[in-house]
């Protein structure tokens, strides 16, 4: 069953089409990555479906409700979450206060349940001896996984991780890869992943989608992403499936 | 969040001030209460500036509005000075959601300027409606607080009542700022885009911060007008806003005790330098200066660097 849909989704700068009519669905406890070279339009589409661009046309549809005008923050309480390219944490909090922000989404909730439902997600990402250390004092991976542990306390049914990969070294990878699969399964989670890293998207995404242009040029299993056309030339490269990678 | 914390700045405040009321002249005294109520301005700042990240530089207009309030009603209404003072909160808090709204659209140094124009708009209405505000010759006899034919008219019954006003108030501003209120402040000024994207409505916390600044605004003008008896326009000028921003960033942005210590040191400072003369101004924008580039933090970060220093010097000691 579909639970985020965007339909003829276009975003427009001046002269520039950003993105031409991008179709997307993503059901529950679906994994979809959205893949393609830099300037494809990846970010601008997350940017379009959680409300920080408005779309120059198309409409975006989230458990049955139109949500195209609908502010970022509506977004986020209806059911979508989002970590960044850079990782947008809150400098000035510690790493739980972090969490609470997003756990604090809910007013019924008191504050006992925030500061223990935080705790609670810190210690299922292994980050619960941080919990109350200021974010200066992380290290990059760790800040990545606590931006992470800030969506999730929002408790998202769509979540979104643009590049959540990038300046991990390879274990912070296997344990970011571990941890979103077993998210997943649990919580039937739908997740949207741009990412660059090819073997998180292969191992992980069971569809991928690929813009190039601001279009989508080509949508399907990873197996036969791997193998089409317009996707080896316009991003993973001729001999992608012969060099194994 | 530990709520005793709270509780125990309040009594902190209400036993210096217990203490000082004793020890100190009726000069001093003066100084104190305007010290204190001061405070009460720039914890209600800390709010909009300290936490939200606004950069206002109307508070004066605030604070005037509260004290022209209770001034008007007492002094024409007959309206007793404890029933003005919710009434100049009431109406000062109400004026800032409503200016807010377009306001709060401007960001940096534009909401910076909106906000000075604010200040400089609100002094030529105090200035020029004569028939309402008494124009410069402003508004006397206002009558004092008491409570149960107890005059809170000397300086150092005023103190009291002060000290309960700002043990009160900063019990209610460390609350805040630990409950997820506070958070969502200090989110938004980290980052806005970051807020929204934890569900956050970043429109609904700045205007709230700004209705927060502007209820101790009122409540620190309406006790001015009751401990001076008088109030003039030059007293809520724009020059008055940058003393409370000033106060602020010596102190420490973002803290409560750092609005005390800031509103109380920089009253006091003119005293304490009175052998400078007119050099006063030169030193006092020099200790702006060096305030501004060595301790961003203000003289709370001092402290709290002295006293990690100092842990730290102890842990390394250990074998």
């Amino acid at each position: 069953m579909t639970l985020l849909s965007a339909t003829g989704i276009s975003k427009r700068y001046g002269g520039l089409m950003a993105l031409s009519e991008v179709d997307f669905t993503v059901g529950a406890g679906e994994f979809v990555a959205v893949i393609g070279p830099n300037g494809a339009g990846k970010s601008t589409f997350l940017n379009v479906l959680t409300g920080l661009t408005p779309p120059s046309a198309g409409k975006v549809v989230l458990g049955g409700a139109d949500i195209t005008r609908s502010a970022t923050h509506k977004r986020i309480r209806a059911g979508l979450g989002r970590t960044f390219q850079h990782g947008r944490l809150f400098s000035r909090l510690s790493v739980i206060e972090n969490v609470m922000t997003g756990a604090a989404i809910r007013p019924e909730r008191d504050a006992a349940y925030v500061r223990d439902h935080s705790r609670g997600i810190l210690a299922s990402m292994g980050l619960e001896e941080v919990a109350d250390r200021p974010i200066g004092a992380l290290s990059y991976g760790q800040r990545r996984m606590v931006e992470l542990c800030r969506a999730l306390a929002c408790g998202p049914r769509v979540l979104m991780l643009d590049e959540p990969a990038a300046g991990l070294n390879s274990g912070e990878v296997e344990l970011l890869m571990q941890r979103l699969t077993s998210l997943r399964e649990k919580h039937e989670l739908a997740v949207v992943l741009i990412e660059h890293n090819m073997g998180m998207v292969m191992r992980l995404a069971q569809r991928i989608l690929v813009l190039n242009f601001g279009c989508k040029i080509a949508e399907g299993a990873p197996a036969a992403i791997q193998s089409d056309p317009a996707v080896l030339s316009a991003y993973l490269g001729e001999g992608y499936g012969n060099a194994g990678s | 969040m530990r709520p005793h914390s709270s509780l125990l700045a309040a009594v902190a405040v209400l036993a210096i001030g217990g203490v000082l009321s004793v020890l100190l002249a009726d000069y001093q005294l003066r100084l104190l209460n305007i010290s204190v109520i001061s405070a009460i301005a720039v914890i209600g700042f800390n709010f909009a500036f300290g936490l939200a990240g606004l950069i206002s530089l109307g508070h004066a207009a605030f604070v005037g509005m509260g004290a022209y309030t209770l001034a008007i009603v007492t002094t024409t209404l007959g309206l007793s000075p404890w029933a003005a003072i919710p009434l100049a909160i009431t109406l000062t808090t109400v004026f800032a959601g409503l200016i807010g709204y377009p306001l709060l659209r401007l960001r940096g140094h534009y909401l910076a300027l909106a906000t000075l124009g604010l200040n400089v708009s609100f002094t030529i209405v105090l200035t020029n409606w004569v028939g309402l505000t008494g124009g410069t010759n402003g508004i006397s006899n206002i009558p004092d607080l008491r409570i149960a034919g107890f005059a809170f008219h000397d300086e150092r019954r005023f103190l009291w009542l002060a000290m309960v006003f700002l043990a009160a108030c900063t019990a209610a501003a460390v609350t805040l700022q630990r409950s997820s209120l506070g958070r969502a402040m200090m989110a938004v000024r980290d980052d806005e885009i970051a807020a929204e994207m934890t569900g956050i409505d970043v429109t609904r916390i700045k205007i709230i911060a700004l209705c927060l600044s502007a209820a101790f605004a009122a409540l620190a003008g309406a006790l001015f007008a009751t401990h001076v008896r008088f109030v003039a326009p030059e007293d809520f000028s724009y020059a008055h806003s940058i003393v409370y921003l000033a106060m602020l960033i010596v102190g420490g942005e973002g803290t409560v005790i750092g609005a005390i210590i800031g509103a109380t040191l920089l009253t006091f400072l003119p005293e304490w330098l009175r052998f400078l003369g007119t050099a006063y101004l030169a030193f006092f924008g020099l200790m702006l200066l060096v305030i501004l580039i060595f301790l961003p933090t203000g003289l709370v970060g001092l402290i709290s660097r002295l006293r990690r220093g100092k842990r730290a010097s102890k842990w390394g000691s250990m074998p």
